[in-house]
């Protein structure tokens, strides 16, 4: 039974640590983003735009199955821990054999490797001991630090360079797990979402993106907002100044503009985006007194708020809207921008019993007035009141991921680009029992760059042996004159 | 690398193409001068874009010459005519971004501009120093439509939305230019691995019926109701798009174009369909069929394209909204490169169909483009990450998430995905060969897609170009 549920384990852990394990795991995970881009996804689409595009059986089901939120969907979730999991069981899995690899370089070459190792070259040598020292001056040449191998009695060069390049892999990997966790540390910790400002105004909640609010733990206040626009009209720049109040102190203040945020606390506040509220902030009119007896007078007027216009009379804004039209005898709001606004003015007067209702519309100046109302009102310009949108989102997982990024790039470059070279020399002897000089070499990548590397390194001993071997018969001409 | 010289052909027809582009280059050339000397001003970005284009369809012309004849000295004054092209157009990108103030990826144009240049810079790379002489018959005609393109579309210096001033996403932009060249040009190779492993031309036949299938079922997608084809409204005064409300396009109907495409789209699937048929009834005589398809297909792709042309400059109902809206064809670069490049691919596949043998010869080998292919993935994969991480935090910096799962971005993973695929089975699984020349051409399949497709097909974040 014991033995049974080891076999068990075994065979899971096994399926886990499989390559192709991981590639149908791959493969399922680009289906289901793929799903997640054609089928149109929740909070993103609004329900009404839901309910247009599918019909209502199609999209219960969709609802059942995650697929309206496929990435927020627990099966999606489950794969991609599987995903995580998978790299994990396969680097366990092969990482021992590629640190022994690591650990103890192969450092000299038995008769074995040398007869099967594909890249080498055998020189003849006349003085073994020169000879290496040669190979040695050429290694030194090369850029490359060999080291002296004893073993048996026999002495050996071996040199090698980017040994770390085998751990690649594992970085590159690694550093997909350090994105993950700090993804995850973000999707659990983490928040995303919105708030809107008007100029003056304070908040502490923000408007999450399904819907919930969620409270800061401090207060925002903006202190002016504004756009500036190229010439052609359309926003060059956003800004809002504003104001971190912690505990009703201000503890921070900053000119936010787009892409450039207010940090406080680990909560990051961005300029997202600035616009009309479809609100009046002041109208401003002229009042003429209707039977012609006197000088107009400027006011200005917000929603609701009255103004005096002589001891007897009195008038108040009651109804704004920014951009009207006419349908069935009713007035209804277009759109927030003022484009065809329309201004309903209630002037009070002592004399009369009932106020007087009086419509005004810029756009159309000739629309008679209200005979009832003892002023006539004459349009000169309105304000709209304006919100900065502000995005506030908490993510202390993004520092994971921006390393999982850097350490990634780091690991592809060494996987791709870094070789991880080897060179031997030792003297070996020939059928004949003369010495000669053995040289291999063995990469991990790109062979083709390394064995003209190798060629050069091969030509360069060789010039070094002959001239070592001309010296030598020149003192040994040398010695014998002088013996003679 | 040895290999066999092309034997140089009798030297008065052989020199013919030669003496006959360059007395067409100069003769435009020459009537582009009278122009500035008319208009007193020469460095202006339109001068020196026709001065590009006129290099290019030169360098084209002889390209295709040399993909045609086999003939050598071609490819050394076509590479010239590319010097010239890449100098002028080197030009015009520097006066556009002198101008804006900006590296010019930010609109449509800009990118094509960048893209033609990247292109031509590229072209001559794979051509000195990799020897692939052929590849210009390819990226040249691109440039050309590229180039061609650029005239119909918004050329003023637009300023950039708020969202968009930032280093990050010049940074973004600059590495997804550079890993989807890459991994083209991994396409290329790998398609080019395939003619050298003696795949057979049949095959190739299929593949190119149904890829350009494939671009008339995306086109297709925009079928509306009683034949017609649905195009984006174009406002000639602003040169811009129409739109409906904030982030909504309005579509034009022009009537009658759907059941034309429709007809064009069974006649490119035809030879697909005497591919299955040879095999199906054993057949060999329907490849034969097949090919003669293929012509009567391109003959069908041409009449789509110009009845496309004839109709696309006009005014034209909405299914949304009442009343006539103008379209251009500038409000259509998708579906013009999609009808453009069907064609393209069709004359790609006729040129193997007549000269395999002199492609066999003038390719580097099988085992070498193998390894090329793969290089050029280890090229594109590690900036694929890089682009990824850089529009990451650029998003981060402007919305305040470095992942928002928008298609754009979902796809940019799956790409990233595949050609992750690609290198776990080409090295632990030691996938070589036709397999893993199969999956680098998925991978760039992945990659017109999220290039394209996701900009035509799904709604995101990303439609600001």
């Amino acid at each position: 039974m014991a033995g049974n549920t080891r076999s068990t384990r075994r065979r899971i852990w096994q399926t886990l640590s499989a390559v192709r394990t991981g590639i149908i795991l791959l493969i399922l995970v680009v289906i289901a983003a793929a799903a997640g881009t054609f089928i149109l996804q929740r909070p993103t689409t609004g329900p009404d735009q839901m309910q247009r595009a599918y019909s209502p059986q199609t999209l219960a089901w969709l609802d059942r199955l995650g697929l309206t939120d496929v990435f927020h969907a627990w099966w999606f979730v489950l794969l991609m821990g599987l995903v995580c999991l998978t790299i994990v069981a396969a680097s366990i899995e092969r990482f021992p054999n590629v640190w022994r690899f690591f650990a103890r370089p192969y450092r000299r070459p038995d008769s074995h490797f040398r007869a099967a190792l594909p890249i080498q070259k055998t020189l003849p040598a006349g003085d073994s001991e020169q000879a290496l020292a040669a190979a040695h001056r050429v290694f030194r040449k090369q850029g490359l630090r060999p080291q002296h191998v004893v073993e048996d009695n026999q002495v050996s060069l071996f040199a090698e360079r980017n040994r770390f390049s085998l751990l690649a892999v594992y970085i590159v990997h690694a550093s997909l797990l350090l994105i993950f966790l700090g993804g995850i540390v973000d999707a659990v910790w983490g928040y995303r979402g919105f708030l809107a400002l008007t100029n003056g105004q304070q908040a502490s909640q923000i408007q999450l993106q399904n819907g919930t609010t969620r409270a800061l733990p401090f207060a925002i206040r903006c202190d002016g907002a504004g756009q500036e626009n190229y010439s052609d009209g359309t926003p060059k720049r956003w800004w809002s100044n504003l104001v971190v109040l912690k505990d009703g102190r201000e503890a921070e203040r900053k000119q936010i503009v787009v892409n450039d945020p207010l940090v406080y606390g680990g909560i990051r506040v961005y300029q997202s985006s600035y616009g009309s509220t479809g609100q009046l902030d002041k109208v401003m009119l002229t009042a003429t007194p209707a039977n012609g007896s006197g000088a107009g007078q400027d006011i200005s007027l917000g929603q609701d708020e009255t103004a005096q216009l002589d001891p007897q009379t009195s008038v108040r804004l009651v109804r704004f809207i920014p951009d009207f039209v006419v349908q069935d005898n009713q007035i209804y709001a277009r759109s927030n921008q003022p484009d065809n606004p329309a201004i309903q003015l209630e002037v009070t007067s002592k004399k009369a019993k009932e106020p007087a209702l009086v419509w005004i519309f810029p756009q159309f100046p000739n629309v008679a007035h209200d005979s009832k109302s003892p002023y006539n009102f004459k349009f000169r310009d309105l304000r709209m009141g304006y919100f900065t949108g502000l995005q506030v989102s908490h993510e202390p997982g993004q520092w994971l991921v921006w390393a999982g990024c850097l350490v990634m790039a780091l690991g592809l470059f060494t996987a791709f680009y870094l070789v991880h070279m080897r060179f031997w020399a030792m003297v070996v002897r020939d059928e004949h029992a003369r010495a000669a000089l053995w040289i291999g070499g063995a990469c991990n990548k790109n062979r083709p760059a390394f064995e003209l590397r190798f060629r050069k390194l091969v030509e360069e001993v060789q010039t070094e042996l002959k001239q070592e071997e001309s010296q030598a018969r020149a003192s040994a001409r040398e010695a014998s004159l002088a013996s003679v | 690398m040895a290999r066999t010289r092309v034997e140089r052909q009798t030297a008065a027809p052989a020199n013919l193409l030669v003496v006959l582009v360059g007395l067409g280059i100069a003769f435009l050339l020459f009537m582009a001068f009278l122009n500035v000397v008319k208009s007193g001003n020469l460095f202006t970005e339109a001068n020196l874009l026709y001065a590009a284009l006129i290099f290019y369809g030169g360098a084209g012309a002889l390209y295709l010459g040399f993909g045609v004849t086999g003939t050598d000295s071609y490819v050394r004054y076509a590479s010239l005519a590319t010097w010239a092209g890449l100098l002028a157009n080197t030009a015009a990108v520097a006066h556009r971004w002198y101008v804006a103030g900006h590296p010019p990826f930010a609109s449509v144009y800009e990118m094509l501009l960048s893209f033609v240049w990247t292109l031509a810079a590229l072209t001559l790379v794979a051509e000195k120093k990799y020897g692939v002489k052929v590849i210009g018959t390819v990226t040249m005609p691109v440039a050309i439509v590229g180039v061609v393109l650029m005239q119909l579309l918004r050329t003023d210096v637009h300023p950039l939305v708020p969202a968009l001033q930032s280093t990050w996403l010049h940074v973004h932009v600059s590495l997804a230019m550079l890993a989807y060249a890459a991994c083209a040009l991994s396409f290329a190779l790998a398609l080019m691995f395939l003619i050298q492993d003696k795949m057979k031309t049949e095959t190739f036949l299929a593949a190119t019926s149904l890829a350009v299938t494939a671009g008339y079922i995306g086109i297709l997608t925009r079928f509306e109701r009683w034949g017609g084809l649905s195009v984006a409204a174009w406002d000639a005064a602003e040169k811009q798009d129409m739109f409906l409300q904030r982030g909504v396009r309005l579509f034009v109907t022009i009537p009658d174009l759907g059941w034309l495409f429709c007809l064009v789209a069974l006649a490119v699937a035809a030879p697909f369909v005497c591919y299955l048929l040879a095999g199906w009834r054993n057949d060999e005589s329907f490849f034969a069929i097949g090919n003669r398809a293929v012509f009567v297909s391109i003959l069908a792709q041409v009449l789509a394209l110009a009845a496309f042309l004839a109709r696309a400059n006009g005014s034209y109902p909405s299914l949304d909204a009442d009343g006539l809206f103008p379209t251009s064809l500038a409000a259509s670069p998708f579906i013009l490169s999609g009808l453009v490049g069907g064609i393209f691919i069709s004359l790609l596949y006729l040129l193997l169909l007549w000269r395999r043998t002199d492609l066999e010869r003038l390719l580097p080998s099988a085992e070498v483009l193998d390894q090329v292919t793969y290089k050029t993935i280890g090229i594109a994969f590690p900036l694929l990450t890089l682009m990824i991480a850089a529009g990451a935090y650029w998003a981060n910096r402007t919305w305040g998430a470095y992942w928002s799962w928008d298609p754009k971005e979902t796809w940019a993973a799956i790409t990233w995905l595949v050609y992750a695929g690609y290198l776990h089975m080409r090295i632990t699984r030691g996938w070589r060969g036709r397999r893993a020349a199969y999956f680098a051409i998925l991978g760039f399949a992945v990659v017109m897609f999220t290039f394209f497709g996701v900009t035509y097909l799904l709604p995101g974040l990303h439609a600001y170009a």
